[in-house]
């Protein structure tokens, strides 16, 4: 099945813009972004934790829906689905 | 009243919202939470706009590698206080509107006094820990935080309504760490002209503001985008726990 992926701001900066990606029936929202992330080691630690967590204050959205950061090993993308991973920007 | 010649000066925007509009803004007093790379365009165009009252709050002295985005600020400013230098250019700019100036270190211990009576409040901050203090403010006094935040090229802006919509808190619980951000000065410009049109649409009471959307912007690929927010019912903020203990006590 086949999941967009999407990054913002600085995340966007390390993995580019939309990522269109093949993945397995019943794979979860983390597993996926894992695997993506792994493709970008400044990148992975720039959203994952040393323990391989989500960090704090990462914003996920599936189909425009908050995912809570805790919940994402639980969450299963379907095929089509819009996922979106991005940072708050604090400069002013 | 509007006087003649404050008929004359607002005379093309009056063709949008009128007298009573007009008068809505000459009566607002919108206090403005930095006057940096944000704060600059939208003290600027909230001045000349009419807002009645500006209180313009920063703690900072003009530095030189400001004046890449800081456009309230001059070259032969540098090493003003920041708040001597918005308030010279916002009253040669507009002398019919009162500028007030603040020259203070926003915290917990004196924002609630600092905002005074304002009836909305703009975070053109740089950092969350003042942003969630603003949140906090907003949300006592039940006024609008107009939220924007930037780096490099890309921006977001949201507009909180107490009790209404997601508070700072709901949409970001966790600030991004700490760095020195890097920034060119259109992209301030470009996120502050939509919190400054989020005052103005708030304060005519016309359009659709950005409540429960966080607007999000790319100027790298010239692409905007918004994502639908909603409150958090368990937010330590604005949630409906903490709204129950503050309607006991």
């Amino acid at each position: 099945m086949t999941v967009k992926v999407r990054f913002f701001a600085r995340f966007r900066e390390l993995f580019g813009g939309d990522i269109i990606t093949d993945v397995p029936e019943g794979a979860s929202f983390m597993g996926m972004i894992k695997e993506i992330a792994g493709m970008n080691r400044e990148g992975y630690d720039a959203i994952f934790d040393d323990t391989g967590a989500f960090r704090e204050f990462v914003i996920l959205m599936k189909n425009g829906k908050r995912i809570d950061c805790a919940n994402a090993v639980q969450t299963p993308v379907a095929d089509g689905d819009e996922i979106a991973v991005f940072p708050p920007v604090a400069g002013g | 009243m509007l006087t003649e010649k404050e008929r004359e000066r607002y005379k093309r925007q009056m063709m949008l919202f009128g007298d009573e509009g007009q008068e809505r803004l000459k009566n607002a007093h919108i206090f403005i939470a930095g006057a940096g790379g944000l704060g600059s365009p939208i003290s600027f165009y909230l001045a000349v706009a009419g807002i009645g009252t500006l209180t313009v709050v920063d703690n900072d002295v003009v530095d030189q590698s400001n004046l890449n985005r800081q456009i309230l600020h001059y070259d032969r400013d540098i090493g003003l206080k920041k708040t001597a230098s918005a308030e010279e250019k916002l009253r040669a700019i507009n002398p019919d509107i009162t500028v007030k100036v603040i020259d203070a270190t926003i915290d917990a211990s004196n924002a609630h006094l600092l905002v005074g009576d304002a009836d909305g409040i703009v975070d053109a901050m740089d950092n969350f820990t003042t942003r969630y203090i603003l949140n906090d403010v907003a949300i006592d006094k039940n006024i609008p935080l107009f939220h924007g935040g930037i780096r490099g090229f890309y921006g977001q802006a949201t507009t909180i309504i107490p009790k209404k919509t997601a508070c700072l808190r709901c949409i970001f619980p966790h600030p991004p760490p700490k760095e020195m951000f890097p920034v060119v000065g259109v992209t301030p410009g470009f996120i502050g002209m939509v919190q400054a049109t989020e005052v103005l649409k708030y304060l005519l009471g016309s359009g659709e503001l950005l409540a429960n959307r966080l607007f999000i912007w790319d100027g790298l690929r010239a692409h905007a985008e918004e994502i639908a927010l909603e409150r958090n019912p368990q937010c330590e903020v604005c949630g409906d726990k903490h709204n129950t203990n503050r309607e006991m006590i």
